[in-house]
């Protein structure tokens, strides 16, 4: 019953570039590993490959949570930047304080605050989630440096939490193994559950959803609330990896985990898409990244490269869709 | 008789109180008005100095509600134009990079209306939805600002043209400020006067019903992200001549305000409904609420928590999300009173 229908009509016609926009991804992440692995001097190496890891994690941690937002047909969460800086912050600077389980509690309390506004605001309010994850990025930013007062938490260098940061199974980071853990449950949640199959369903066709006798606003709560505790995790690792947590730190993930969302073939338009595909395309958007940054390309042509990449996936979704209609 | 003639008439209601509630229900500057009201209330009690320096107000005002001028005719076509931020930083450094002042302003002025060209290319001609398709743009500009900064501020080269700039042109008026009013005259004629810009309403309330009636939809799109591309331009050019410097990272702070300026003014994001004196009202209550915290000593992060909240509340009492709520709330209800038992089954046999 809550078995996801995989709606695919029996045509021949499917033009190439719906095939593109369903498949690019697989191709295009297999070339550009091959590519980086011949090419690149430096990307074959076990110490890289567990840069490109630990590096990757936090993000996709982020991007599997966010995917659940966009598939509602939501566009998108800005305001993980905040939550994941929140989490860093109060995990280390709290656990500093009164322990690892109290720091865990506070984390888990401000992921419900955001997730409670933000899909209050947008669920029943019915307002633009852009708008509304924009204002709560500031608010939760601002809240952010008044309470830490702008410093840097350092935790102590021989914490288990440091040790997590530190460990690794075989070449893996223990943050890669999260990821993975996350990705799992997450496709689990959105493929096999009630709650993920009414998150797609009101991605496809919002009103018909709420005809259907389904609270959509609690839906959409559900579909934050897993962004939230995602973006959370993330900071929780990141947290880890450094050692240390700083409000600044998380500037950028927004746009990143959008990227790896979009890039993976999940569509802006809501309704299509899936955690597995966000996790390929956090592969491909962390290699590429590594790929510039071991190429020595500046941060600019950086930012260049991730902007014009999502304005090429989202056109070529927009382009295979307006296909499909016809 | 006559009692219950005006009750049927309602709308049509010809006596002067008739007439105000009409305008009252066609106007959307409610709120904005009203925000208006309290921020200049709360600051004429607590920090006089705001209009006793009401040069400073009007030039925060002026800072603020520019770009959210330009937005506000993206947003009447309901449309989002997330790049403003990153054209105002890039064409700040077009200018600032180019040794020649007239033709660095041309330059980052064409800059602007470049970047409005190929949002409108991706919203109307591919079909993109505009607020991912400005998001992708705003970091794609971003990384241009720095590429051609170098990823640092950069000087402008004719230094007393800018420090020229920041002065007090006519009164005790800045070129900022004159410039803001004739971009709120132009656009406010613009979009009330001239056929053009009223069809940015009809695009904005439907695009299907504006294009069956022989309205250029694409080409009026093309039309509001090239000014709102403009607009940003202009308050990035004014920024780099009045600090004599250009900021490749500049206009992150501006994004939140202008936003929060046309929303609170009143402006239906999803097209349709609004005005240009509303977007006017909603930057002069941020404006002068900004300067009222500035002058009171509150901390920025403060600022930036009172804005945001703000913003959140504008997007979510705007009227039609509020109609919104209420009707949700009423068929909730409704459809529980009426189909109670098959409402519950289908909830139940999935719930595994």
């Amino acid at each position: 019953m809550a078995q996801a229908p995989e709606e695919k009509p029996e045509k021949n016609s499917r033009g190439t570039i719906e095939w593109f926009a369903e498949n690019g991804i697989f191709v295009f992440t297999a070339v550009l590993i091959l590519a980086a692995a011949i090419f690149v001097n430096g990307f074959a190496s076990l110490q890289n490959i567990t840069d490109v890891f630990h590096r990757a994690a936090p993000i996709g941690i982020v991007a599997v949570g966010m995917t659940f937002v966009v598939i509602s047909g939501n566009y998108l969460d800005l305001s993980v930047v905040a939550q994941v800086a929140t989490a860093a912050v109060i995990m280390i600077a709290v656990s500093n304080e009164y322990g690892y389980f109290a720091a865990v509690l506070a984390a888990m309390l401000a992921a419900i605050i955001y997730a409670v506004v933000n899909g209050v605001a947008v669920g029943y309010f019915k307002a633009n989630a852009v708008i509304v994850t924009l204002s709560t990025t500031y608010i939760g930013l601002g809240l952010l440096r008044l309470l830490s007062g702008g410093s840097i938490f350092f935790g102590p260098p021989d914490g288990a939490l440091a040790q997590f940061g530190a460990g690794k199974l075989g070449p893996i980071p223990y943050s890669a193994l999260v990821l993975v853990l996350m990705t799992v449950i997450l496709a689990f949640v959105l493929n096999r559950t009630n709650f993920g199959f009414t998150v797609r369903s009101f991605g496809v066709n919002e009103r018909a959803t709420r005809l259907g006798g389904t609270n959509t606003g609690l839906v959409i709560i559900g579909a934050f609330l897993v962004t939230s505790l995602s973006a959370m995790i993330a900071g929780f690792v990141l947290a880890a990896f450094s050692n240390t947590a700083v409000s600044a730190m998380s500037t950028g993930y927004d746009f990143q985990a959008l990227a790896a969302i979009i890039v993976g073939g999940t569509s802006v338009f809501g309704g299509k898409g899936s955690v597995l595909r966000t996790l390929l395309g956090v592969i491909f958007v962390s290699v590429l990244s590594n790929v510039l940054v071991l190429l020595n390309i500046g941060f600019g042509y950086q930012q260049m490269a991730l902007g014009a990449l999502i304005a090429l996936a989202v056109a070529v979704d927009a382009l295979a869709r307006r296909a499909g209609k016809k | 008789m006559s009692q219950q003639e005006s009750i049927q008439l309602g709308g049509s209601d010809k006596s002067l109180w008739g007439q105000i509630k009409l305008t009252i229900a066609r106007r959307t500057e409610g709120r904005g008005i009203a925000l208006l009201a309290i921020i200049l209330a709360i600051a004429a009690f607590t920090e006089p100095l705001v209009f006793t320096a009401y040069q400073i107000t009007l030039g925060r005002i002026a800072l603020i509600g520019l770009v959210a001028l330009g937005l506000t005719a993206v947003i009447l076509m309901g449309q989002l134009d997330l790049s403003v931020a990153s054209t105002l930083a890039a064409s700040g450094v077009v200018l600032a990079s180019i040794p020649d002042l007239t033709l660095g302003i041309i330059a980052a002025l064409a800059t602007g209306l470049l970047v409005g060209a190929i949002n409108a290319f991706g919203v109307a001609i591919i079909g993109i939805n505009s607020f991912i398709w400005t998001l992708g743009m705003l970091f794609f500009l971003r990384g241009v600002a720095l590429v051609l900064s170098d990823e640092t501020p950069v000087k402008l080269t004719n230094a007393d043209a800018g420090i020229a700039f920041g002065q007090p042109l006519i009164g005790p008026l800045t070129p900022r400020i004159l410039i803001f009013v004739l971009v709120f005259i132009l656009i406010q004629m613009f979009v009330s006067r001239v056929k053009m810009g009223r069809e940015f309403y009809a695009v904005g309330g439907n695009p299907q019903a504006a294009k069956d009636a022989g309205i250029p939809v694409k080409r009026r799109i093309f039309t509001g992200f090239m000014i709102s591309g403009f607009v940003s331009a202009l308050a990035g050019v004014i920024n780099t001549l009045e600090r004599t410097a250009a900021d490749p990272i500049a206009g992150s702070t501006v994004l939140l305000a202008s936003f929060a300026a046309a929303i609170i003014g009143g402006n239906y994001l999803k097209g349709g409904r609004g005005s240009i004196v509303g977007t006017l009202i909603g930057a002069a209550a941020l404006g002068v609420l900004q300067v009222t915290l500035t002058i009171s000593g509150v901390q920025v992060p403060v600022q930036q928590i009172f804005i945001g909240l703000v913003l959140l509340i504008a997007v979510t009492t705007d009227p039609n999300n509020l109609r919104a709520v209420l009707s949700s709330i009423r068929s909730a209800r409704s459809s529980r009173v009426k189909v109670q038992e098959p409402a519950s089954e289908p909830n139940k046999s999935t719930a595994s």
